[in-house]
């Protein structure tokens, strides 16, 4: 059977009807503090914006259509007003991202750095791709919890294609050949495709930018991830941080990158966060 | 006599085919016109962007300015390129979005040459790194009478970034006012810093920032 947009909408709504109220009652909960911040910036906004074209008009000589295209901006500012997360938590947020800062500038980066000499790109890649392999059942079941039927197939057809052409997952076998490509579906993703918002920005020390919401979504997912299984406990969490190594050996200079281009890079990462789960949610 | 009133016959016979041929003409028209915007704008953002990115690459990988003595030279060329690519003013106006009307006439002109510079000094080099990396251009989408976002997507090692360019149309160019990366719009997140800093400090303040950021302090 084949699923038609028109389809899955339908399908969605009555998942969405059958959660019932206690699901939007917990999405309201979660959300209605981003709306009021919302709604306090527009107001902040429009009250300003007014006053000064009554000011221009009254003042000085503007064409119509000039008038026309900064009616026609602000229409688009508004479009593209910036979505804010709340920050409760902004004094701890801060201390962790300076930790995290250190840390990859003191520990992670000089031992992603050594273990890049040792290793070519090649073996890293390899392993990079052997982990992602590893976790296609979050990766399946969020597709599936989303009803994106098509992405639950490919990663079920990535998964048994790397697992054996590629290797035990260590070739992107599916992905270089067969052009089928990942879906990053995760489960703070599927609490934000039911309309769960973020509730707040939380920064965690190791993990990184996160919310609320997909915090959840990460301690839920991390059922499904086969390395957190291993026992004892020490050899799992080993293998998790040489993981850890192994993917940031592959990304040496994006933070830095990021940390060169801001103005502020906390408050530039924290929007990235949001503005890049946003478009997640959205695909 | 009977000829000269067949002329005129033929003569009202004639202004009226003239009229329905004007007619014609004119419906041909109107549906000329009609279609003409969009077989005029169809493509062309997505053509406009993607002439410059491949100039931008075959000054990457041009043979003869390869090793860093060339560099500078490499640096010059591109960014003469992005200044026909780009319009930094619009970038800036939409960055600061409703803040930009607290600036005054020589702040906004300072913001935009600061605010180039800071993207100049972000991008720059990593857009230096690029060498065998694979750009593919996707589709566009209409945004509105005068935007458009032109999708494309940068195919490195490690993954397959999708890049977004926002365009705007003025004096018949279509000039990129936003870059969309990974879902990130670039003058979103540079709003959401800079509306943070002016929400206790002033323009100017703002600005003494930048210039130390670019170390014109």
């Amino acid at each position: 059977m084949k699923l038609k947009p028109l389809d899955i909408i339908i399908i969605g709504l009555i998942v969405f009807f059958l959660f019932g109220f206690t699901h939007i009652s917990i999405a309201f909960i979660l959300s209605s503090s981003d709306q009021d911040q919302e709604v306090k910036s527009s107001q902040e906004d429009q009250a300003p914006q007014a006053q000064k074209q009554t000011v221009q008009e009254s003042g000085e000589r503007i064409n119509k259509a000039d008038q026309k295209e900064k009616g026609k901006e602000e229409g688009i500012e508004e479009e593209e007003k910036t979505i804010e997360i709340a920050d409760p938590l902004y004094v701890w947020n801060k201390g962790v991202y300076y930790f995290n800062d250190k840390l990859y500038f003191w520990l992670l980066k000089p031992v992603a750095q050594g273990y890049s000499a040792i290793f070519p790109e090649g073996v890293r890649f390899s392993i990079s791709n052997f982990f992602y392999n590893l976790t296609t059942p979050i990766r399946f079941l969020n597709s599936l919890l989303q009803l994106k039927m098509k992405s639950a197939g490919n990663e079920l057809i990535r998964f048994v294609v790397n697992s054996s052409v590629g290797v035990g997952g260590l070739g992107d076998f599916a992905k270089d050949k067969l052009d089928i490509k990942r879906h990053k579906e995760d489960l703070g993703q599927t609490f934000g495709y039911y309309g769960v918002g973020h509730g707040f920005y939380i920064m965690w020390p190791f993990i990184g930018p996160s919310s609320l919401r997909d915090t959840v979504g990460l301690i839920g997912d991390a059922f499904l991830d086969p390395v957190n299984y291993i026992t004892p406990v020490q050899d799992s969490l080993e293998i998790t941080a040489s993981d850890e190594v192994n993917d940031i050996s592959l990304h040496i200079g994006d933070y830095e990158d990021i940390k060169k281009s801001a103005i502020d890079p906390y408050i530039s990462i924290r929007d990235a966060y949001v503005q890049n789960r946003e478009k997640k949610v959205k695909e | 006599m009977s000829v000269r009133i067949k002329k005129v016959k033929t003569g009202i016979q004639n202004k009226s085919k003239e009229v329905s041929m004007r007619k014609v003409l004119t419906g041909l028209h109107l549906f000329i016109f009609l279609i003409f915007p969009f077989i005029l704008y169809a493509g062309v953002p997505l053509n406009t962007v993607e002439g410059h990115v491949n100039k931008v690459l075959s000054v990457l990988r041009d043979p003869a300015l390869k090793g860093d003595s060339s560099k500078k030279a490499k640096k010059e060329r591109i960014r003469a390129i992005s200044d026909k690519m780009f319009d930094f003013t619009e970038l800036s106006k939409r960055t600061l979005g409703t803040n930009w009307k607290n600036f005054n006439p020589d702040q906004q002109k300072e913001f935009v040459v600061l605010y180039k510079d800071i993207l100049e000094g972000a991008y720059m080099d990593r857009i230096m790194t690029y060498k065998d990396e694979k750009i593919i251009f996707h589709k566009e989408n209409v945004l509105s009478d005068d935007t458009a976002e032109v999708q494309s997507s940068i195919i490195t090692k490690t993954a397959e970034t999708p890049i977004n360019y926002r365009v705007i149309l003025k004096d018949g160019e279509w000039r990129v006012y936003d870059v969309v990366i990974e879902g990130v719009s670039l003058i979103k997140n540079y709003r959401t810093q800079f509306r943070e800093i002016l929400a206790n400090k002033s323009p100017e303040e703002l600005l003494k920032i930048l210039r130390k950021k670019v170390g014109k302090a």
